[in-house]
């Protein structure tokens, strides 16, 4: 089941895969997909070096450490980012970015059209929060599973 | 007797699940006022272009809270079962 | 919606369900996860077809990716555990 051109191959597409995820998770609020589907995607990569059986790479300890730290960091600012909207005065998930001028707050025009990537208010912050959480808790899965059956096997 | 049985039991119900689906518009949605209001409204009251993903992360933000909890606690409860338990058995012991 | 695209969803929901029999049928383990890729693949196609671009990537990545790597990981896994962790019931005689 392992070989190494499969690995070497997998080992090639693994940054393309990354790259386009993040594409997917920063464009969330212009193209269709969004937080959880890039981070699935991103995940996806991870998945693919896993299966290619070249996962000597992806489950060192300090990966899986870096991975609970990207689902715990996303977490927080997604919570925190929906709490800041009651701190400016609305309510819960309040957009309390959008229209403002500032960072990501450029008012759209209305109407089907081209779009701008400094708009959405908290809508792109949120999917970066929610993609990144989402690439962590599903690398983690698999690594976590992985290496399980590395143990069991290992005795 | 049996097969005959479990023919016309399959046959009615198959008939029940395709006179059901040829019923049901295929692929034409029927409109609403709720697809009216976000068509018409969430490019100004978010900014953001995809009308899914405002309504996803904020106009229904509370619904992505709970699948980003409901993957956190799936997360967890993997880690707690698949756990290191090799060098974890002492630790284990000493609680 | 005109001939061709009628002659397109059903030639996508048999294939579906064709697919779909498949993976019952198919004896390997390995190849059954292969095919319930390419049930994911086409469903994604029909989400697609059926104008909801947002569904068909968490589907293509989801279903096609993820859960295929998923089942082999957990197919590996139940092969090579048929001897149970040996040497682990004799550590701890007692149960609690």
């Amino acid at each position: 089941m392992r070989s190494r051109i499969v690995g070497y191959i997998a080992s090639v597409f693994y940054p393309f895969c990354l790259v386009f995820g993040l594409y997917v998770v920063t464009h969330g609020h212009l193209t269709p997909g969004g937080g959880f589907q890039g981070g699935a995607v991103m995940a996806t990569a991870v998945a693919l070096m896993i299966v290619s059986g070249m996962f000597t790479v992806a489950v060192r300890e300090k990966k899986v450490v870096r991975y609970k730290w990207c689902e715990a960091l996303g977490l927080l600012l997604f919570v925190a980012l929906a709490f800041g909207g009651m701190l400016q005065g609305g309510s819960f998930f309040h957009n309390w970015l959008a229209n403002a001028g500032g960072c990501f707050g450029e008012a759209v025009a209305a109407g089907p059209n081209g779009g701008a990537l400094n708009t959405g208010g908290t809508i792109p912050l949120m999917n970066l929060a929610v993609g990144v959480e989402v690439f962590g808790g599903i690398s983690i899965i698999l690594v976590t599973m992985v290496r399980a059956m590395k143990e069991n096997r290992d005795g | 007797m049996k097969t005959l049985l479990n023919i016309f039991a399959l046959s009615v119900l198959g008939a029940a699940m395709l006179g059901v689906a040829f019923r049901l518009p295929y692929g034409e949605p029927e409109q609403t006022h709720m697809d009216d209001y976000f068509l018409l409204n969430a490019q100004r009251d978010t900014g953001a272009n995809n009308v899914v993903t405002s309504i996803v992360f904020d106009y229904r933000g509370f619904d992505t809270l709970g699948e980003a909890t409901v993957l956190f606690v799936a997360v967890v409860g993997i880690s707690l079962i698949l756990r290191r338990t090799h060098e974890g058995e002492e630790a284990a012991d000493e609680e | 919606m005109n001939a061709g695209w009628v002659l397109l969803h059903g030639a996508l929901l048999l294939g579906m369900v064709l697919t779909a029999a498949s993976i019952l049928w198919i004896r390997n383990l390995v190849a059954g996860a292969i095919a319930l890729a390419v049930f994911s693949l086409m469903m994604a196609l029909e989400f697609y077809l059926l104008q909801a671009p947002d569904v068909a990537i968490a589907e293509a990545g989801i279903g096609a990716g993820l859960t295929t790597a998923i089942f082999i990981v957990a197919i590996m896994a139940t092969r090579s555990g048929k001897t149970p962790n040996p040497g682990a019931p004799e550590d701890e005689g007692t149960p609690e």
